[in-house]
């Protein structure tokens, strides 16, 4: 496999939780590789590891062992302050919880990481609203989080993960508070925002939502055991395909 | 009774839960309560010390002296000895003002021991007492010829002790004795009147046998005047006594054991607006430290208003529980204060051994303002989250989560053209704006109090040898200067604990926003900084502000010829202090920004 041509990549990746007798394996002797432009679904019971994984592919977390690769670069080894800026250029996230900042507007969090990536306020707030008229909230851009409903939240989190234009999106159950209209939105959202090239990890309970990845892998235990690679992605009639609509 | 179990329990098992914050509220309240027990004791203890002297001295209830010479004053002072009010009379006597001079017996090398003068008065005394004035020797034996007693607070400025020699206006004399009299206010005050009846220097007093003072003072040719002791029927009616014996014909003045005892007040007269005021700013800080704190659980104490009201409880019963940890608290900081206070009293109330006697603890008028103090402390500082923990109704309370903050969109549009870490300190500081208005108090406080110190250390001194030498030093000034030292370290230690807490407090609320900056992209390094700058925000105007209002505050206590720093000095402390405080604020903002970016963001999930 060529690494060049993989946004994310882990070899051997363990990830353990505590100490001593209370120690727990969240992630055992993963191997995984995210070709750039994949949407990849991570499934598997709760407590399996999936949201630990999805950490450690983000650098949120250290492993205990093994490598993580993102965009050609290996990241477990690398400072606080490194990690951050790769964050920044390579890796945009969706939270189950939205994780919105409260006291801003939908328009300045999805600005913010612009922002923190030092693009001046004029271009953090054009890439911000041409963003949000695409997830359908360009009228509610001057909301605040609290004044949106969950799929409006979780629109306006989506589109603050790719205000950067990252080389991956890692989202964590993005779907698991929305009701159904709601999760067929943020799937079309998914769908019509990404880039050529761009790589979806989603971690999720939901098979309906896995149905619409290129690839679904299973965990248990902390381990995979299962990688299917699905027929193709489905970008029209998506709702459809997967008992959404209607 | 069940009630009361009730919120004892509950009291008890959240002071074991948040046990820094209730050893900083007891701390700030004893620190507060201690400082304005002992500004409010000092007269009371200087009076019932000069009352104790003057009990066990006999001393005089009028002393006249006069600076002019010839029969027609000794003729006064008999008639006044004579007069149908006075009961018993010592004198008269002379006072010979002359120059001591001694080994400076507090250096610790003899060859380098320098010698230390000072202006002194004479008294001639017989060397067996009478009624009136009989000066309590505490050391060495009374005065008998060749030798001298010093008075008490003199000789400990001198550091001369019994068997000692000293040079009184040339001529040699051992010291045999040390003693203490209420005839003449404190040292260095002794002289009550100046030669001739002219204005007095600080002065020592010594005493000798009548004929060694008249051979001291014709010998050299020294100024004399001539003192009376009077004990009147009523000790109370000096005033009516002076009125009704003004001699026109001679010069003669009365001196009062009533004004002799203001006049031993006035070594103190700085020492306590410093300790009042020091006891008010001390309270403020506390009210600021204690409410960040109180402000942070805000949300837990609305919970657990929402709790009690779910299982029955009424408004009072939960105002009681959510009111009485810190009553509780500042009642104990209350009485540990008041306990200090009682301790440190002697030593503050009393800067010169010229009196003997116990310092009597706070009066019950100190005792109650003191109490009223804490109480305002506790209140203050947590009122507003308890009634607003009463006000919410329950199924709110019991889901109360944080603190939401306004939106306030020209600051975050201001902050945007701002680098990272002043982005974020700036939204830090405008989430919480009542946080950032205790830090610029905290600060501000903190710089009142370097303008006090420095503008303290910036006056002419004026020592207490002759012509003002510092060869002894000026103990009102080195007094207060102790004083304003030890309260402005206080204030600036509560400050300190305050910016702390401020920080913390600012970084445990706002981690899950600090969390998500983190995974856009954010590094520690900018959150630790915005933590930091979110402190250094509000303090910039607050240490600007202090140094007006230091000066301003300083004003209304001080002498009308006061200097005033230079103002490089002023605003170089201000900046030091923005310095200390990126200093402090940076060990609690690395901790917080260092938490993992997964565990934050799981506890808010949670």
């Amino acid at each position: 496999m060529n690494v060049s041509n993989a946004a994310v990549r882990v070899r051997g990746l363990v990830k353990d939780h505590g100490r001593g007798q209370g120690r727990v394996r969240a992630v055992d002797e993963v191997d995984l590789e995210v070709p750039q432009g994949q949407m990849l679904a991570v499934m598997g019971p709760s407590g399996c590891g999936k949201s630990t994984l999805l950490h450690l592919l983000g650098g949120l977390e250290r492993p205990t062992d093994g490598e993580v690769w993102v965009a050609g670069r290996r990241i477990d080894m690398l400072s606080e302050r490194a990690l951050a800026r790769m964050r920044r250029r390579s890796v945009g996230f969706v939270f189950q919880a939205f994780h919105l900042v409260e006291e801003l507007s939908a328009a300045e969090n999805v600005e913010l990481p612009a922002l923190l990536a030092g693009r001046s306020r004029r271009q953090a707030r054009r890439r911000a609203s041409l963003l949000l008229e695409r997830v359908g909230l360009a009228a509610r851009a001057r909301h605040l989080p609290s004044q949106l409903s969950g799929g409006q939240r979780q629109r306006v989190a989506v589109a603050r993960a790719l205000v950067n234009d990252p080389l991956v999106v890692l989202a964590d159950e993005p779907t698991g508070n929305l009701d159904t209209a709601a999760t067929l939105d943020v799937l079309k959202i998914f769908e019509e925002l990404r880039s050529p090239g761009q790589s979806f990890v989603i971690v999720t309970h939901d098979e309906r939502v896995a149905a619409t990845a290129d690839r679904l892998v299973s965990m248990r235990d902390g381990m995979f055991v299962d990688d299917t690679w699905l027929a193709g992605s489905h970008p029209r009639g998506l709702g459809g395909l997967i008992g959404l609509e209607g | 009774m069940g009630s009361l179990a009730l919120v004892a329990r509950l009291v008890l098992a959240d002071v074991r839960r948040h046990k820094v914050q209730a050893a900083m509220l007891l701390l700030a309240v004893t620190v507060a309560t201690a400082t304005m027990a002992l500004g409010l004791s000092l007269r009371d203890v200087s009076d019932g010390l000069y009352e104790q002297t003057r009990a066990a001295t006999a001393g005089p209830d009028v002393v006249v002296l006069s600076g002019d010479k010839g029969p027609a004053v000794t003729s006064a002072l008999t008639s006044l000895a004579d007069a149908p009010e006075v009961v018993a009379h010592h004198g008269p006597y002379r006072i010979v003002y002359a120059d001591l001079t001694t080994r400076d017996s507090t250096s610790s090398s003899v060859v380098s021991s320098s010698v230390v003068s000072s202006p002194v008065v004479v008294h001639g005394f017989a060397e067996t007492p009478g009624a009136v004035n009989r000066p309590l020797v505490t050391s060495g034996y009374w005065v008998r010829p060749g030798g001298t007693v010093l008075e008490r607070g003199f000789a400990a400025a001198l550091g001369v002790r019994v068997g000692d020699d000293v040079t009184i206006a040339g001529r040699p004399y051992p010291v045999v004795g040390i003693a203490v009299t209420a005839a003449t206010s404190i040292y260095p005050w002794a002289a009550q009147i100046g030669p001739g009846g002219g204005p007095s220097d600080s002065s020592g007093l010594a005493w000798m046998t009548r004929s060694d003072a008249r051979t001291l003072a014709s010998s050299h040719e020294l100024p004399v005047t001539l003192a009376m002791d009077l004990k009147l029927r009523d000790p109370a009616a000096t005033e009516a006594f002076r009125h009704a014996h003004r001699v026109p014909a001679v010069r003669i003045n009365f001196h009062s054991w009533q004004f002799k005892a203001t006049q031993d007040m006035v070594i103190l007269r700085d020492s306590q607006p410093i300790l009042v005021v020091g006891s008010w700013l001390l309270s403020f800080l506390a009210v600021t430290g204690v409410a960040a704190l109180a402000v942070a659980r805000a949300a837990e104490q609305t919970r657990r208003a929402g709790l009690l009201k779910a299982v029955g409880a009424g408004p009072g019963l939960i105002g009681t529980v959510l009111l009485a940890e810190y009553l509780a608290l500042a009642l104990a900081g209350d009485a540990l204060g008041l306990a200090i206070a009682r301790l440190a009293l002697p030593a503050i109330a009393s800067p010169t051994a010229s009196r003997i006697g116990e310092a009597a603890g706070p009066t019950v008028a100190t005792v109650i303002t003191a109490t009223i103090l804490a109480l305002v402390v506790a209140v203050l500082s947590t009122l507003r989250p308890t009634l607003r923990a009463m006000r919410t109704a329950t199924v709110s309370a019991l889901s109360a989560g944080a603190y939401q903050p306004r939106h306030r969109p020209w600051l975050t549009a201001l902050s945007a053209l701002l680098p990272t870490p002043l982005l974020l300190g700036l939204r830090l500081t405008a989430r919480r704006p009542d946080r950032a208005v205790l830090q610029a108090c905290s600060t501000a406080t903190t710089v009142i109090a370097i303008v006090a110190l420095l503008t303290r250390y910036v006056q002419p001194e004026r020592g207490y040898g002759p012509d003002g030498s510092l060869a002894l030093p000026n103990l009102r000034d080195e007094h207060d200067r102790r004083l304003m030292l030890a309260v402005a370290v206080l204030l600036i230690a509560l400050a300190v604990v305050n910016t702390i807490t401020l920080t913390w407090t600012t970084a445990m609320e706002a981690q899950a926003n600090m969390a998500i900056a983190r995974t856009l992209g954010a590094t520690p390094g900018q959150i630790s900084a915005g933590l930091s700058i979110a402190q250094l925000l509000p303090g910039l105007p607050g240490a600007v502000l202090g140094v007006p209002l230091g000066l301003g505050l300083l004003s209304i206590f001080a002498a009308p010829n006061w200097t005033v720093p230079p103002y490089s000095w002023l605003y170089g402390a201000a900046l030091a202090t923005l310095l200390a405080t990126a200093a402090l604020t940076a060990l609690p903002a690395r901790l917080a920004a260092r938490r993992p970016v997964a565990q934050a963001l799981s506890a808010e999930t949670a």
